[in-house]
């Protein structure tokens, strides 16, 4: 189907697909449960749950949210601009959105490298567990994302190339994926308890 | 530059210094408040990153259902 002729505002065409809509809405019930779940265990174990999440980094936590939404702001202008000027216009934010990317995967790289060397790793406690676990898979969308948009940047970069502005939409929405799950992980892990 | 989407990101940037703040505060409500503004970060994402906006009912319906029950969730 032509983007042309695509209807947002058919039940069938959400933007970025409709596959890509029941992947996100499986893996936000995933990230859902496990979090809800962990709740219910620091209920269990509200002082080692407490002083754990004491011993991270909010700054850390606070930078990296701020990375990740502005590398969503840079991808929603690309997909705004491959719309309205064709394609080959969304080369113009996808660096952006990649190095924003990046620096996420840097930063948590970096918090990880600290929690290791502090013995703070998998196995340590509960609330460590919940910790490695979830930002690790987490970690790991990020990483296949910003293989895909790598992908599509080269894709939109050859003037006879197969990519389509369908597909830069769907690599958006796996994107902005990523963000809605970091969104609902950060507070949770870093300030509620 | 689009405007709706840069004061979108504005938006959102403001809203994580306002998450910092309401974490120093130590009362029972702090989490719920914090959860609250976690759940208009992830809509403003949903709507205008993902332009939802101009998306189905439906997956309006089933976004802000899904955040809604979560956020009732994991504060109880």
């Amino acid at each position: 189907m032509d983007q042309e002729t695509i209807d947002s505002a058919n039940l069938y065409y959400p933007p970025g697909g409709i596959l890509l809509w029941i992947i996100i809405f499986l893996e936000l019930a995933t990230f859902g449960i496990a979090l809800v779940a962990m709740v219910y265990s620091g209920k269990a174990e509200p002082v080692l749950f407490h002083e754990s999440r004491l011993s991270l980094n909010v700054t850390y936590g606070t930078i990296n949210t701020i990375f990740l939404l502005t590398s969503g702001f840079f991808m929603a202008l690309s997909v705004k601009a491959a719309k309205s000027g064709g394609k080959r216009r969304a080369r113009k934010y996808l660096p952006a959105t990649i190095l924003f990317g990046t620096l996420f995967v840097g930063l948590k790289s970096l918090e990880y490298h600290e929690k290791i060397v502090a013995g703070s790793s998998l196995g340590y406690n509960t609330f460590f567990d919940y910790y490695w676990m979830l930002t690790m898979f987490h970690l790991v969308h990020v990483i296949v994302g910003l293989v895909i948009l790598v992908s599509v940047y080269f894709g939109v970069n050859k003037k006879n190339g197969s990519t389509s502005i369908q597909d830069i939409e769907a690599s958006a929405a796996f994107w902005h994926m990523c963000d809605l799950i970091w969104l609902l992980l950060f507070p949770v892990l870093y300030l509620t308890f | 530059m689009d405007r709706t989407t840069t004061i979108s990101w504005i938006f959102l940037v403001a809203l994580t210094v306002v998450t910092l703040f309401l974490s120093g505060i130590r009362q029972n409500y702090a989490a719920l408040l914090i959860m609250i503004v976690a759940a208009s970060k992830f809509l403003v994402v949903g709507f205008q990153f993902m332009e939802l906006k101009r998306a189905h009912p439906f997956w309006k319906f089933l976004i802000v259902t899904y955040v809604v029950i979560l956020t009732a969730l994991l504060s109880i």
